[in-house]
């Protein structure tokens, strides 16, 4: 019965590929293993984990191979996400640059001894928060924090922008609120970092409003910026994000409002690192010279990209500068924030998460 | 039959060389992870220890975590299995014309078809305090879309189209016969349903209970966009536990913690299917009388609510499109491509690792099915269970597991992986070809030993005999198993996400990250090409398959679990 059917052309060209089946797949198998299985090493290539989003990291890494014609190949993970892959990747480094993220992600890496120390020329000129003292990172960009809040949720429950921190304990908020998850994103931790620092580090004081403010969460997201588009929809009410997240979601036509609170909010310097044991570290120190010069930060303006230039000679663009004026902001002390990453982390997630 | 004996004679060496290197290729990707996981969650400097296991089930959140796990999959089981039932009954039992049967079979492929997030999605933007249903269409404040209630809802959603694929030819092979005779001695509609339907289709809804409860208990996806953090299940915490803080301890036992249920359910599974159904023996097939146990009002009702269901699905997937085709959804909804346009200039390099990971895991993933399922069906007696039982591990495991297995295995020497497309691809094959397996042991009962024994007979080797003789047969097999591997090549992302790198990227996980970056264009976008390309394959492995002499009709039973 089977040998009676109808034979159609595909089923021959199929009986004759079968011959070669073994071989090919020999083949096959055996192609992964060679040549192509790491990404080029030419000398002309950098390979790196971003940080920033794809949306701000690919014009910027763009606009340096078409300055310099060297390739950068990267992927991008939560800070999170990418310190822990560097650290798991010490011994045999997959990249050779850490670009962009906030400055404490970086201060933990150097306890951890995944950098190599590189005091690009800006350096120099570059005020002390900007850079590491002996090399480890150095500034890229300067990120505050702000409040973001739906408009329209605004009006119906006849509230006014968030104004201090309190605001946000509002019961009108309940389960409304998303921010990032500490174990991911900077940006949470960032924010728990300002919520101690107004709280003149009072750990106590700084985790009974944390576990307070818990209760008008809805989601703690995997990255900083995970919960701007649920703002946005009015899905949320409001949460905290980093200023860039929260203008590029008003520039794409959300109707958010963004706030300061009084007490002021922690600022978190945008860094890059050489990674020790970098296959293309000179490649690399190119990219870190580029990216910490008036060179790519005075790109920000061109690509709409809302970060404060770190650089002194980049003039911070006027409607940012607009939005910016009469906020209280600190930067989070990085020696601080390093040093005590891990333990505050830990116990967010034991203490304020469940 | 002495037909094992002849396959054994020592001047066979090709079947002894194949078995050699299978069994090499399954410890070095099967066995040999699962061990390495389980040293680095049960040892400590080479001394066995459970002390990190009581740390971790010290934590309240990953207690609730397994029995939120555990919840969540027995409910979807219950929920899936029942809407698969619907529509197997319908289908079955409704005496549909059968372009109604095409549409159903259409609306409830999209589901195993689409990479993941698609339906979560498509909740977030319906369901919530602003949800296109709950708020602009019924106008209810406050709700929320995080927890437990619409995670199930989408994953029933996701998951009934498997039970659905398992009830129907077991509803179908109830004749409706044995039901007309009820009928003709004088039970009532309902009564014959009770006492005759449903019982005869038991080991197929115990079946479809466990299976989707293992797909549930897999998915990482879904609960990672709408479990929200009331609601922790395990593979999303064990995910965490090692991306974010890099703890790869703890996420091995949260893993193992997982394996326990996993296991179980799989060797239940396992025993169901050998156990068989029901046969119904009613003596000569006769010609089937036609169906009445429906009345036409319930067949009306019944086929109104699968066309609720599938325009329901259809509706989440337009959303999808929608999203795809405006500038920002939800804030400015002018018709714009540009998205399409991001996804093939920014996200080309995960579009064409992926095309090439899914390429070269295609033949792979084929061939390795074919020839499991061939030396299980006609191998050398002994190991041949052991075969079976290790091919499938990878396969019965979350993909969580796996992943972490394989990250801790292969990202040190001896074997250092990580950072290959290899490692991504051996992860496909072992864990895809299942389908391909059980196909061709299927197809190999089907087909008769007098065919290889000719051939042997004729002085064929094992080897030219498999060739040239079994080979051709098991096409539809070999296609079954690219046909997966494929699909899962393009839409899987529970076991990979840990082992994208810098040189290999993967489609499913830049829409994880372009949804958590504000670029939902862009994720809707790559998630209508996959869909897309998915179907376009699927429809030429199926003309391949009509042109083939073996064809039946009915091999494409894609053995898609969860992703």
């Amino acid at each position: 019965m089977l040998h009676s059917r109808r034979r159609g052309p595909v089923a021959n060209a199929v009986r004759l590929l079968n011959r070669r089946c073994c071989q090919l797949a020999a083949l096959v198998l055996m192609a992964p293993m060679f040549g192509w299985t790491t990404a080029a090493t030419a000398a002309d290539t950098i390979n790196a984990y971003s940080i920033w989003p794809e949306n701000w990291a690919r014009p910027m890494l763009q606009e340096f191979e078409a300055a310099t014609g060297i390739k950068v190949n990267f992927l991008r993970f939560s800070s999170g996400e990418a310190l822990a892959r560097v650290i798991a990747e010490k011994n045999n480094p997959k990249v050779d640059v850490l670009f962009g993220g906030p400055v404490e992600t970086f201060a933990a890496g150097i306890k951890e001894g995944v950098f190599e120390p590189y005091k690009p020329p800006a350096a120099a000129v570059l005020a002390a928060r900007f850079k590491e003292a002996d090399g480890y990172w150095t500034a890229v960009a300067d990120d505050p924090l702000v409040f973001m809040t739906n408009q329209k949720f605004l009006t119906e429950n006849k509230l006014s922008a968030p104004a201090s921190w309190d605001d946000l304990l509002n019961p009108a908020y309940k389960n409304m609120l998303q921010m990032a998850d500490a174990r991911t994103s900077g940006t949470a931790v960032t924010r728990i970092f300002s919520v101690l620092q107004v709280n003149d580090r009072d750990e106590e004081k700084a985790f009974a409003y944390l576990k307070k403010l818990r209760g008008n969460v809805q989601l703690y997201t995997k990255s900083g910026g995970g919960g701007t588009l649920p703002v946005g929809l009015g899905q949320a009410a409001g949460g905290i994000f980093f200023i860039v997240d929260a203008l590029d979601t008003k520039a794409k036509g959300y109707d958010v409002v963004i706030s300061f609170p009084k007490e002021g909010i922690g600022t978190s310097a945008e860094a890059i690192a050489l990674i020790s044991g970098a296959k293309n570290a000179d490649a690399g120190k190119k990219l870190i010279d580029w990216a910490t010069s008036p060179a790519m930060q005075g790109l920000f303006a061109k690509h709409k990209i809302n970060f404060v230039p770190a650089h002194p000679e980049v003039k911070t663009e006027a409607s940012l500068a607009e939005v910016l004026k009469g906020a209280k902001i600190f930067a989070i002390d990085d020696a601080y924030a390093g040093a005590n990453r891990k333990r505050i982390v830990d116990r967010w997630v034991a203490e304020v998460l469940p | 039959m002495a037909i094992s004996a002849q396959v054994l004679r020592p001047a066979d060496r090709a079947v002894g060389l194949t078995v050699v290197v299978l069994w090499l290729l399954l410890a070095l990707f099967v066995i040999y992870p699962l061990l390495m996981m389980l040293s680095v969650a049960f040892l400590d400097g080479g001394k066995p220890t459970i002390a990190p296991l009581i740390a971790v089930l010290a934590k309240p959140s990953h207690r609730a975590a397994l029995l939120n796990s555990l919840l969540l999959g027995g409910l979807v089981g219950l929920f899936g299995t029942a809407l698969g039932f619907l529509f197997a009954f319908t289908v079955a039992r409704g005496n549909l014309p059968p372009r109604w049967v095409r549409v159903i079979d259409a609306a409830t492929l999209l589901p195993l078809i689409s990479p993941p997030f698609t339906t979560s999605i498509s909740f977030i933007f319906s369901f919530g305090p602003r949800g296109l249903i709950t708020h602009d269409l019924l106008g209810f404040k406050g709700t929320n879309v995080y927890g437990l209630t619409s995670t199930l809802a989408a994953e029933v959603l996701t998951y009934f189209p498997i039970a659905y694929l398992t009830l129907r030819p077991v509803l179908s092979g109830i004749s409706g016969n044995l039901e007309e005779m009820a009928f003709s001695l004088g039970s009532r509609r309902l009564h014959v349903f009770r006492t005759v339907t449903l019982p005869l289709a038991i080991p197929g809804l115990a079946n479809a209970v466990l299976l989707l409860f293992a797909a549930s208990l897999a998915d990482f996806a879904t609960p990672l966009i709408l479990a929200g953090n009331v609601f922790p299940v395990l593979p999303t915490e064990a995910y965490l536990q090692i991306t974010g803080l890099f703890d790869l301890r703890g996420g091995a036992i949260l893993s193992v913690m997982l394996l326990v249920p996993a296991a179980i359910v799989y060797l239940l599974q396992r025993s169901w299917v050998a156990r068989g159904h029901f046969v119904t023996v009613t003596g000569k097939a006769g010609p089937q009388s036609s169906i009445r146990s429906v009345t036409p009002t319930a067949r009306l009702w019944l086929s109104l609510a699968c066309a609720a269901v599938a325009l329901f699905i259809l509706y989440l997937y337009s959303l999808l499109v929608f999203a795809s085709l405006v500038s920002a959804f939800g804030a400015d909804h002018t018709w714009t491509l540009r998205h399409y346009q991001v996804i093939f200039t920014e996200g080309r390099k995960a579009i064409v690792d992926t095309l090439i990971i899914a390429l070269i895991g295609m033949p792979l993933g084929g061939l390795y099915g074919v020839l499991v399922g061939y030396l299980i069906a006609r191998g050398p007696a002994g190991g041949r269970q052991a075969m079976e039982i290790v091919s499938m591990i990878n396969y019965a495991l979350p993909g969580t597991i796996v992943g972490i297995a394989y990250l801790i295995a292969f990202n040190d020497p001896p074997i250092a992986l990580t950072g290959t497309a290899l490692i991504i691809i051996a992860c496909y094959v072992f864990r895809y070809s299942p389908a391909g397996i059980r196909t061709t042991i299927a197809l190999m009962q089907q087909i008769d030993k007098s065919l290889e024994e000719a051939s042997r007979s004729l002085g064929a080797r094992s080897a030219a005999t498999f060739r040239r003789v079994t080979l051709p047969l098991v096409m539809p097999a070999f296609l079954a198993g690219v046909g997966v591997v494929f699909i899962r090549s393009m839409t899987a992302i529970s076991a990979t996400i840990f082992l994208v790198s810098i040189g290999w990227t993967l489609i499913t996980v830049r829409i994880l990250e372009n949804m958590t970056e504000l670029s939902l264009g862009p994720a809707a976008a790559f998630s209508v090409f996959v869909i897309a390309i998915v179907m376009a394959v699927m429809a030429l492995l199926n003309a391949l398959l009509r042109q083939l002499p073996t064809a039946t009709g009915e091999q494409m039973q894609w053995g898609l679990g969860g992703g």
